[in-house]
């Protein structure tokens, strides 16, 4: 049923990317687990995630994101989380999470987040 | 908000309709990937009763943190969904029933077949490393559920257990 769901990895400007596109959920969120798990592994402590293309979000994905948060933080780094439909902005502010992950609109934002 | 007051027109797992509106029902096993299939139901009966682009979104939304709510990580068993289209609002009934129970199976069939994980939110946590984290999307559920309905609430624990959720359609819709 995630025939859509897709994720890629790439590097922008140094900063290494995981693009999530489709719909996160119960069923997908797993993986998107272990490949920010698999970053953090590969020595990544700041990490962008973008979910430009991403049409569906629940609780479980958000639960995946601040495991990976807390990773990255430990870590030393960063989560920089990369969004613009509103109704996944929705998901993040009505749980109170805009405060918490640094959220860009653009990966080159996100990419230049830190400096 | 969370109320005490259970909505009457389901009547239990799978009623046979209220006053006002026909009852939809849907029967799954707890299997993560089949989860879908509700937030699908609820988002056609939400769009037949005819609620707004926005507020089908989060019926939808809705409808798969309610089922979050109700299965664990290691919960075996079908969770059954009533979606009852009123005039002015949607109420989606879901029970689960655990494997155990022994209750008489619908349509369906026995369950047991494509048991490949559960629908429970650990698919999900980030479980990795010592001791376990603890599960933040319950609260988050919660907040979303709060945040995107007009009332839900849930009764018992485990066997048996039901959640529900009522949407009222925005007046501009209506």
């Amino acid at each position: 049923m995630d025939q859509t769901f897709e994720i890629t990895e790439n590097e922008a400007g140094g900063l290494p990317v995981v693009s999530v596109a489709g719909e996160i959920d119960v069923a997908t969120a797993p993986q998107l687990r272990d490949r920010l798990q698999a970053q953090v592994a590969a020595g990544n402590a700041t990490i962008g995630v973008d979910l430009l293309d991403v049409t569906f979000l629940d609780s479980t994905a958000l639960g995946v994101l601040v495991g990976a948060l807390k990773r990255c933080r430990e870590a030393g780094g960063d989560l920089r989380l990369v969004m613009a439909e509103p109704r996944i902005l929705k998901v993040f502010e009505i749980t109170g999470l805009t405060g918490v992950f640094s959220i860009y609109a653009t990966v080159d934002e996100a990419r230049e987040g830190g400096r | 908000m969370t109320t005490d007051g259970r909505p009457t027109a389901p009547g239990g797992a799978g009623g046979a309709g209220g006053a006002g509106g026909a009852v939809v029902e849907l029967s799954i096993p707890v299997q993560a990937d089949l989860v879908v299939l509700a937030r699908l139901t609820a988002a056609t009966v939400a769009s037949r009763a005819g609620f707004g682009i926005e507020e089908v979104e989060d019926l939808r939304l809705a409808v798969e943190e309610l089922c979050l709510s109700l299965v664990g990580p290691d919960d075996e068993g079908r969770l059954r969904f009533a979606y009852q289209q009123t005039d002015d609002a949607v109420t989606i009934t879901c029970t689960f029933e655990p494997e155990e129970a022994g209750e008489p199976e619908g349509p369906g069939g026995p369950e047991g077949a494509g048991e490949s994980g559960g629908a429970g939110q650990s698919g999900g946590t980030d479980q990795s490393g010592t001791g376990g984290d603890t599960r933040p999307e319950e609260e988050l559920s919660l907040r979303i559920l709060d945040a995107l309905v007009d009332e839900h609430g849930r009764d018992g624990d485990g066997r048996g257990a039901v959640a529900w959720l009522r949407k009222r359609r925005a007046l501009q819709s209506i």
